[in-house]
């Protein structure tokens, strides 16, 4: 079977205690684009990672035109011409697209590079490629979303890429330019290029791909499918599987407004009024840039200069100018960039989860030990943390873990409003229920929260309501039950005006 | 692995053993007590001036400064007494309450104005130097009280030197502050993860301008001190104590990432610095050594942080 571009025959990768790949085999064949589906931690990132060179695997074999490839690292697969395009897209700013295109690789006599050599050579490449639409000259900043990965793909082709992995390429994109990028693949393929095709989205997979393979648990559920012979709830299934329970959030009782949000003004953002009840769970969808995530860190005290004001159960206040005083006023914050913003690698899991509600467990600003072990003895124990002891680094800890020790700091400030970004996002599947089953308690217990998630299906399956933002403001809301997720698509997400905000 | 990390946490304390054995060794006085009083002695300095170099260190920040105001606060207050006619106690709060002016301005031109640490205290120590020379006009100040030198001559309990005793209880001081209070918490927390901090609600500004005030009130309280220890103010008084400040910390542990170390690491290396410059007198190792011999055991020390924060998984 010489005719395969790339062949991954039984890899195996584990890691200390986990096993990322569970003996995956696959095949990619010249000028295809091949789908590559699974949830969170279901083994997509280790298999490309694998791939690509950045990750060797325990065992198994992985054959390039035939040839079998032996303990290849990024440089080799990179001459072999395999490249990861991944979501942050590697582009330096202050340089132009024709740097950046040959970066690294520029044209040059002794230590001076050659600048008109390396701008010929760009406008001829970019020309080549048929989308002349790139301009050498351009500043890499500069240029629009769609445009900074077309830049990338294109310095992979430049570096001799045959096989491109794209690591959902389209997150943050809107409908056009999607398109925009689907015609760039399609135009490439037709040269013999090769493509692996990341996605979350069942749809962007059919309309692209050639081939499909679905990964689970580390174990290839369905490999080199043919998109013609799948539908869109088949790979669903396959991504899923039947054995995960979904949690679905339960048609709630009626209930008296809690949170009333009135007048909210930022830079881009313009919200009138918007009121959620007590105990909801409220999504907000909407685009980079579109008023939905900027919300919650405004109601949160994370954008300087954000006015407003809010009103809980009669309680007028202003919108917070900084997260202490977000969290006086019982608003606590999820962060979306967990590693970030979440929590504090080095320190241990009891003094992460008391971080935020020290006052709580200190008397005159000595903190009582005794007193903090007691609570986040309980935290560890309701939101089952799975960890030695709690004096654990919390950076020791898996993903999910780490979250719910991100969960148990906001909980233990007491919060009646809880802001989630992405509260699932690099989770696996397993917990990512348990997390939903978390809100889902917390809201029984009267909490309002706020969920902002990129997974569509996740927001519909947990919130009570959905908001939809657009430009800044709210264009819609709706019940989660009356909702599809084609319609907050196309509310949210087809703007193409909405992306110009993230600039 | 706990062994290794044991070691590596502790390395500044194994060194110390070693050099007491070796010094001890190579010549019979090293171990004596009047050998060990006057280690104990010259260590209070230092030992105070590294404390008021770990607190921005904690935060993820450097002061570079703290030895020029150290300098310049002591001249300042022995200045306000011999020349104002004030009280001792009262010259010597009017140097401490200058240095900690000048620590509350260096975390002021760090967070609001957001200027990095580093240069900014260089500037300052700059400043700070060439202010001393300015006021001393290059002549040393030697007429102080007798109540001003007390402190650094005084003797109690069959003639253990005051200093120490006040070393020790500024580090029991300091490390109750680091572990049982709030304010310790958030110091760890801001050098740990400063985003993350702040969005966890920690007040970053407040608690890194704290940080900056407390270390120029220690940089005073430790310049008086050197002033009545050596009775004398010099025109470049304490300079020679800036890099060996910065050094005691991260050799005991405080990681210059911020968020991470010890107080009694501080004292380790605290310690391990004073012996290294008294044993290699003692054991007469000629002078122009004992710079260079030091230097490559501050290098080593800072080997070993890059080490142990390697080792913990940072990226």
């Amino acid at each position: 079977m010489t005719n395969h571009l790339l062949e991954i025959d039984t890899v195996v990768k584990r890691y200390d205690s986990l096993t990322a790949l569970k003996g995956v085999s696959l095949t990619v064949s010249p000028g295809t684009v091949h789908g590559l589906l699974g949830e969170n931690g279901a083994g997509k990132s280790t298999l490309v990672k694998t791939i690509a060179g950045l990750v060797s695997p325990t065992s198994g074999k992985i054959y390039w035109q035939g040839q079998e490839v032996n303990d290849a690292d990024v440089e080799a697969m990179e001459d072999l011409g395999v490249f990861l395009v991944t979501q942050e897209p590697m582009v330096v700013d202050s340089m132009t697209v024709a740097d950046n295109l040959m970066l690294g690789r520029w044209p040059s006599k002794g230590a001076f590079v050659n600048d008109r050599k390396m701008y010929k050579m760009a406008s001829a490449f970019l020309n080549d490629l048929d989308d002349a639409n790139l301009d050498p000259h351009q500043l890499a900043g500069e240029l629009s979303a769609v445009d900074r990965r077309k830049l990338n793909i294109s310095r992979a082709l430049h570096s001799g890429g045959k096989l491109i992995i794209l690591d959902e390429p389209t997150t943050d994109l809107s409908v056009s330019d999607k398109a925009l990028l689907f015609d760039f693949i399609r135009k490439l393929k037709t040269t013999g290029v090769s493509f692996i095709f990341i996605s979350h989205y069942n749809e962007e997979i059919l309309e692209i791909c050639d081939e499909v393979s679905v990964l689970r648990d580390g174990n290839m559920v369905g490999a080199n499918q043919s998109v013609q012979h799948v539908s869109s709830d088949g790979l669903s299934e396959l991504v899923v599987g039947r054995d995960v329970v979904l949690f679905q959030r339960q048609p709630q009782p009626e209930k008296p407004v809690a949170w009333s949000l009135r007048e909210i003004r930022a830079q881009g953002l313009e919200i009138d009024e918007l009121d959620i009840y007590e105990g909801e769970v409220i999504g907000f969808a909407g685009l980079p840039g579109s008023g939905a995530r900027e919300l919650g860190r405004a109601l949160y005290g994370l954008i300087p200069g954000a006015t407003g004001h809010l009103n809980y159960r009669g309680n007028a206040m202003k919108l917070p100018a900084h997260p202490a005083l977000a969290i006086d006023n019982h608003i606590a914050f999820l962060a979306e960039d967990r590693l970030r913003d979440g929590f504090i690698g080095i320190q241990s899991i009891a003094e992460n989860i008391t971080l935020s509600s020290i006052h709580r467990v200190a008397f005159g600003g000595w903190v009582n030990r005794a007193k903090e072990r007691k609570i986040v003895e309980q935290f560890s124990k309701v939101f089952e943390i799975k960890a030695q002891s709690q004096n654990d680094p919390v950076l020791s800890l898996s993903g999910g873990n780490q979250q719910k020790v991100c969960i148990s700091r906001l909980m233990a400030t007491k919060p009646q409003l809880v802001v989630l970004n992405e509260p699932t996002r690099g989770i696996d599947v397993g917990v990512k229920e348990e997390v939903h089953r978390i809100v889902d308690t917390m809201s029984n217990s009267g909490v309002s929260s706020i969920v902002i998630t990129s997974d569509l299906d996740e927001m519909l399956r947990v919130t009570d309501r959905v908001a939809m933002f657009v430009n800044g403001r709210i264009v819609d809301v709706q019940p989660s039950s009356q909702l599809t997720k084609d319609i907050v698509f196309s509310k949210a997400f087809a703007s193409t005006e909405a992306t110009r905000f993230s600039a | 692995m706990p062994t290794k990390d044991f070691l590596l946490n502790n390395i500044v304390w194994f060194m110390l053993i070693a050099l007491v054995v070796l010094f001890s060794l190579m010549n019979q006085y090293f171990f004596t007590a009047a050998n060990f009083q006057n280690i104990l002695t010259q260590a209070t300095v230092l030992g105070l001036l590294a404390l008021a170099a770990a607190l921005p260190l904690l935060v993820g920040e450097i002061d570079l400064s703290i030895a020029g105001n150290l300098g310049l606060s002591s001249a300042i207050g022995a200045l306000a007494s011999i020349e104002l006619g004030l009280p001792t106690f009262a010259g010597v709060g009017v140097g401490v309450a200058f240095a900690t002016l000048v620590g509350f301005i260096n975390g002021l031109c760090v967070t609001k104005l957001r200027m990095v640490s580093l240069i900014e205290t260089l500037g300052m120590m700059i400043i700070l130097q060439g202010a001393l020379l300015a006021i001393t006009k290059g002549s040393t100040i030697i007429s102080f009280s007798d109540a001003y030198i007390w402190v650094g001559q005084a003797t109690i309990l069959g003639g253990w030197p005051v200093m120490p005793f006040f070393l020790l209880a500024a580090f029991i001081l300091m490390g109750i502050v680091l572990k049982r209070t709030v304010f310790g918490r958030k110091l760890y927390a801001t050098g740990g993860n400063t985003d993350a901090a702040f969005v966890a609600g920690i007040r970053i500004d407040r608690i890194k301008i704290a940080a900056f005030t407390l270390s120029g009130m220690i940089a005073g309280i430790a310049g008086y001190f050197l002033a009545s220890w050596q009775i004398a103010i010099v025109s470049d008084q304490g300079s020679g104590f800036l890099l060996y400040s910065i050094a005691a910390p991260i050799l005991g542990g405080i990681s210059v990432f911020g968020g991470r170390g010890q107080v009694w690491g501080i004292l380790g290396g605290v310690f391990l610095l004073t012996i290294i410059q008294t044993g290699l007198s003692i054991v007469n190792v000629p002078s122009f050594y004992v710079e260079m011999i030091g230097g490559v055991l501050i290098f080593i020390a800072v080997a070993v942080d890059a080490l142990r924060v390697g080792a913990n998984g940072r990226r």
